[in-house]
C-alpha cells in the first residue's frame, strides 16, 4: 500500500469524523462526539504515518524531498496542520462542538486532494528552484497560519451561529456551541497566532526569494495576494486592539479574511506567476 | 512637542493623521488596489495583454498606470501616506505609552487584594521583618522594579516583568518603515541586471533589465565550465556554472554558482538563473553529388572557411551555424562559390525530414530551404557542436540588510505585542499575634490567565523558600 493510497483512506476516514461530530450535536449524543474525536485521532495517525512514507518513497525513487512540493502535497499537509490544531484545541477547551465546523475543511482539503482530476497524487522531482531548506520552513509556517485562520474561519461562523440562541428558543444544537465570549477571544487568539505565521511564511518566501531569483519581492500574484491577506488581518488587528471591535464584526472580518487565505491558496492559480509549481 | 500642541490646540491636519481610522481605510484601500495589478498582468505580460483591448481601453488602463501599478506614483503615494500615518500615530501615543511604562505604582496600594482569590497567601511563623527579608530576595531575583515600604510593622513589595511589551507595537511599526527604506533604498542606489556567457567566455558588462541598457562592471566574469544533469524526466536537475572573477586580467577568484546558492562579487551578487545553447564553431557537413560516378564525402567544417566542393565546381563555406532556428532546430547556412555563374546561399537543416513536414509548401520550393539548391550536389548536416552559455542576473541591493533588520524586528515586534504582558504584583507581609501572613496579589494589562500562572508560580516559590 503506498502512501496516497492511505491518504485516500484517510479522506473517508475524516468525513465519518465530521458526520459523528455533527450527528453528536444534532441528534445530542455525547457518544457520537466522543467516536468523531477517535476518527480524528485514527485519521491523523494515518495521515502522518503516510506523510512520512511519502518522504521515504520520494528517497527510494532517487528524488527524495520533504513531501512540500506540489498542490497535492501542500493540501495534505494543510489539512494535517489544521486537524493538528483542532485536536489541540479540543483537548484544551474539552469542548467537541468545533469539531463540526472545522473537520469538514479538513475533509474538503483532503478530498480535494484525493479525488480532483486536476491534481497529481504522484511524487514529482525539484526543479532546482525548489532545492532549498527554505522551502521547508516558507510552506510549514504559510500552512499553519492557513490552518489558524481556518480555525478562525470556523469560530466565526459558530460565533454567527450563536448569536441565534436565545433561552425560548431552546435549541439543543446552538445550546452545545460555547458561549460568544468564548467564541470572540478564541477567534482573535486564531487570528494573531495566524498573523504571526503568515507574517514568518512571508519572510521566509522572501529570503528564499532572494537567495534563488535575487529579489525578496517581486509583486507576483501569489505574493501579492498573501500581502493583501496580510494587510486585511493587519486592518483586523488594528480594529479590535484600538477600535475596541468585538464580536460580531470581528467574526464577519474574519471570514472576509479567510476568503482572502483561499484565494491566495487557490484564486491564484488561475493568474500567471513564479508559484506556478504549486498549481498541479 | 508637537503632540502637546495638539492636546491644547487639536490641529485637524494632525488629527486626522494621527486617527486609526485612517490607517485601518488605508490598508484596506492597498489591499484593494493591489488586487487590481494582480489580474492586470504587469509590466512584460502586459505587452500580450494590451494587443486584446481596445484602443479606448487600453488609453484609459495606461493613464491610470495600471500596466505598472506597483511602481506608479499614485501606488507609492498611498504606501507613503501609510507610512506617515504609521508615524505620526506612534508620535501622539508615545506619550500615554511612555506613562504607563515609567509608572511607580506603590507597594502598599490594597485593590489588587481586593478580588484576591483564597489561596493566594500563606501563613508562616517567621516575625515579619526575617520574613519580609526572605521575601525580598524571592521577588528581586524574578521582577524588576522591586520596590519596598513599611509601615506599622507591615512590609509592602511591588514588582514587574514584562514593562517592554508596551514598545511591541512601536517596534512592529518601525519595522515597516524599515521595510520601506531598504526598498527604497534598493530601487535608488540598486540595480537588477542580466547577462549571458558562454562556456569558456568572459565579460564585463551586464544588461540593467529595467532600461535594457548595458552597465560597467569593473571587473570580468569568466564561465569556465557549464553543467547541468537531468532527471528521467528530462526537467533538469541541478544546473551549475564554474565562474572566475577577473581583476586586470588576472583570475583573483574561483567560484560554483549553483541554483539557490548565489555569489558575490565586487559588490554585485550573481545568481544562476537560466541556461540554453547555442550553435558553436564546427559542423560536420555530407556532400553528395548525383551522377554516373555518384560521389559522397563526410567531413567536419570551420565557420567561415572555404573548402573545395569534391568536384572542383567551386568553393562551399559555412557562414552561419544555428542551434534552432524558427523552432525547426540545428541547422547552417551555406554560401556556395562557383566557379561559373552566381553564388548562393541556402539553409541546410539537421532533421531535413521533420523540417519537410512543418515547413509550408511554398518555402519548400524556395531555393533558400533546399539542400540540392546547387545541383547537384546535396548537403546534409549530420552534426553541429553546441556550446551550453548560463544565464546570470547580477543584482545589486544595498537595502537587503535593511529589510531583513526590519523583517527581524517586525518578528520580535508581533512576538512582544501578542505574546507578552507586563505583569505586577504586589506582596504583603503582615504581621499578626503569632504568625506572620504573606499575600499576593496581581494585575495585568492583557493576558489575565498568563497572570493566573505567575501567581501561581510566585506563591510556590514562596513556600519553597518557607518550607511549606
Amino acid at each position: 500500500m503506498d502512501s496516497s493510497q492511505i491518504l485516500s483512506y484517510t479522506t473517508f476516514v475524516y468525513f465519518g469524523a465530521f458526520m459523528a461530530y455533527l450527528l453528536g450535536m444534532v441528534m445530542n449524543r455525547a457518544f457520537l462526539s466522543r467516536l468523531g474525536t477517535y476518527l480524528s485521532l485514527l485519521g491523523i495517525a494515518a495521515q502522518t504515518l503516510a506523510i512520512i512514507l511519502r518522504w521515504v518513497e520520494s528517497y527510494e525513487m532517487g528524488i527524495g524531498h520533504a513531501p512540500l512540493s506540489n498542490l497535492y502535497e501542500s493540501l495534505v499537509f494543510f489539512s494535517w496542520t489544521l486537524m493538528l490544531l483542532y485536536l489541540i484545541l479540543e483537548w484544551r477547551t474539552k469542548n467537541r462542538a468545533f469539531g463540526t465546523f472545522v473537520t469538514p475543511l479538513v475533509f474538503l482539503a483532503m478530498a480535494y486532494a484525493s479525488f480532483s482530476p486536476n491534481i497529481s497524487s504522484q511524487i514529482q522531482p525539484l526543479i532546482p528552484a525548489l532545492k532549498s531548506n527554505w522551502l521547508i520552513s516558507h510552506v510549514i509556517t504559510c500552512f499553519f497560519g492557513y490552518a489558524a485562520f481556518a480555525m478562525s474561519f470556523g469560530v466565526s461562523i459558530m460565533y454567527l451561529l450563536k448569536r441565534l440562541d436565545t433561552a425560548e428558543k431552546d435549541n439543543r444544537f446552538l445550546r452545545l456551541i460555547p458561549s460568544t465570549a468564548i467564541l470572540d477571544d478564541l477567534n482573535y487568539q486564531m487570528i494573531v497566532i495566524g498573523f504571526l505565521m503568515l507574517t514568518l511564511g512571508i519572510i521566509t518566501g522572501s529570503v528564499w526569494a532572494h537567495s534563488a531569483w535575487g529579489t525578496y519581492w517581486s509583486w507576483d500574484p501569489k505574493e501579492t495576494w498573501s500581502l493583501i491577506t496580510w494587510l486585511v488581518y493587519a486592518a483586523v488587528i488594528h480594529t479590535r486592539l484600538v477600535r475596541g471591535w468585538k464580536g460580531k464584526k470581528i467574526a464577519i472580518l474574519s471570514i472576509v479574511g479567510f476568503s482572502c487565505v483561499l484565494f491566495t491558496y487557490f484564486g491564484v492559480n488561475y493568474l500567471a506567476g513564479l508559484h506556478s509549481y504549486a498549481k498541479k | 512637542m508637537k503632540n502637546t500642541q495638539s492636546k491644547n490646540k487639536p490641529n485637524a491636519i494632525w488629527q486626522f493623521l494621527s486617527s486609526v481610522k485612517l490607517t485601518i481605510v488605508l490598508l484596506i484601500l492597498l489591499a484593494i488596489v493591489s488586487i487590481v495589478g494582480t489580474v492586470i498582468p504587469q509590466e512584460q505580460g502586459a505587452v500580450e495583454f494590451a494587443k486584446t483591448l481596445s484602443p479606448a481601453m487600453f488609453r484609459f488602463l495606461s493613464t491610470l498606470q495600471l500596466f505598472d501599478m506597483y511602481n506608479a506614483p499614485w501606488f507609492r503615494l498611498l504606501i507613503a501616506f501609510l507610512a506617515l500615518n504609521l508615524v505620526v500615530c506612534s508620535i501622539n501615543r508615545f506619550p500615554s505609552t511612555w506613562k504607563r511604562f515609567s509608572a511607580k505604582p506603590a507597594p502598599d496600594r490594597s485593590k489588587p487584594f481586593e478580588n484576591d482569590s483564597m489561596e493566594d497567601f500563606l501563613e508562616v511563623s517567621v516575625n515579619g521583618d526575617k520574613a519580609s527579608k526572605r521575601v525580598e530576595k524571592i521577588l528581586r531575583s524574578n521582577y524588576k522594579n522591586v520596590r519596598q515600604k513599611t509601615s506599622d510593622g507591615n512590609h509592602y513589595f511591588y514588582g514587574d516583568k514584562g514593562r517592554f511589551s508596551y514598545f511591541g507595537v512601536y517596534v512592529v511599526h518601525l519595522s515597516v518603515l524599515l521595510i520601506l527604506v531598504g526598498g527604497l533604498v534598493g530601487s535608488f542606489f540598486g540595480f537588477e541586471a542580466y547577462v549571458n556567457i558562454l562556456e569558456g567566455e568572459k565579460t564585463d558588462r551586464v544588461i540593467i533589465r529595467k532600461t535594457m541598457s548595458p552597465l560597467d562592471l569593473g571587473f570580468e566574469v569568466r564561465c569556465d565550465k557549464f553543467s547541468v544533469d537531468f532527471y528521467k524526466t528530462g526537467a533538469p536537475r541541478e544546473f551549475k556554472s564554474n565562474l572566475s572573477f577577473l581583476v586586470n586580467g588576472k583570475a583573483v577568484r574561483k567560484n560554483d554558482l549553483l541554483v539557490n546558492h548565489p555569489v558575490e562579487f565586487g559588490g554585485v551578487t550573481f545568481y544562476q538563473a537560466s541556461y540554453g545553447s547555442v550553435a558553436g564553431k564546427e559542423a560536420r557537413l555530407r556532400i553528395d553529388k548525383k551522377s554516373n560516378k555518384p560521389v559522397s564525402s563526410e567531413k567536419t567544417v570551420k565557420n567561415n572557411i572555404s573548402y573545395p566542393l569534391p568536384g572542383s565546381e567551386g568553393t562551399y563555406q559555412v557562414i552561419d551555424m544555428r542551434n534552432d532556428i524558427m523552432h525547426l532546430g540545428p541547422a547552417v547556412l551555406i554560401s556556395i562559390q562557383p566557379k561559373t555563374g552566381e553564388p548562393l546561399e541556402f539553409w541546410v537543416f539537421k532533421n531535413y525530414d521533420a523540417v519537410q513536414k512543418k515547413l509550408p509548401p511554398p518555402m519548400l520550393t524556395s531555393p533558400k530551404f533546399n539542400p540540392e539548391a546547387f545541383s547537384p550536389y546535396r548537403f546534409s548536416l549530420t552534426g553541429l557542436e553546441t556550446v551550453y552559455y548560463t544565464g546570470l542576473q547580477a543584482n545589486r541591493d544595498p537595502g537587503v540588510p535593511i529589510v531583513w533588520a526590519g523583517c527581524f524586528l517586525m518578528v520580535s515586534g508581533l512576538f512582544m505585542t501578542f505574546f507578552m504582558s507586563h505583569k505586577r504584583v504586589w506582596v504583603r507581609v503582615l504581621t499578626r499575634r503569632t504568625k506572620t501572613r504573606i499575600e499576593v496579589a496581581g494585575t495585568t494589562n492583557k493576558n489575565p490567565v498568563g497572570l493566573q500562572s505567575e501567581l501561581h508560580k510566585l506563591i510556590s516559590s514562596l513556600k519553597n523558600e518557607f518550607g511549606k
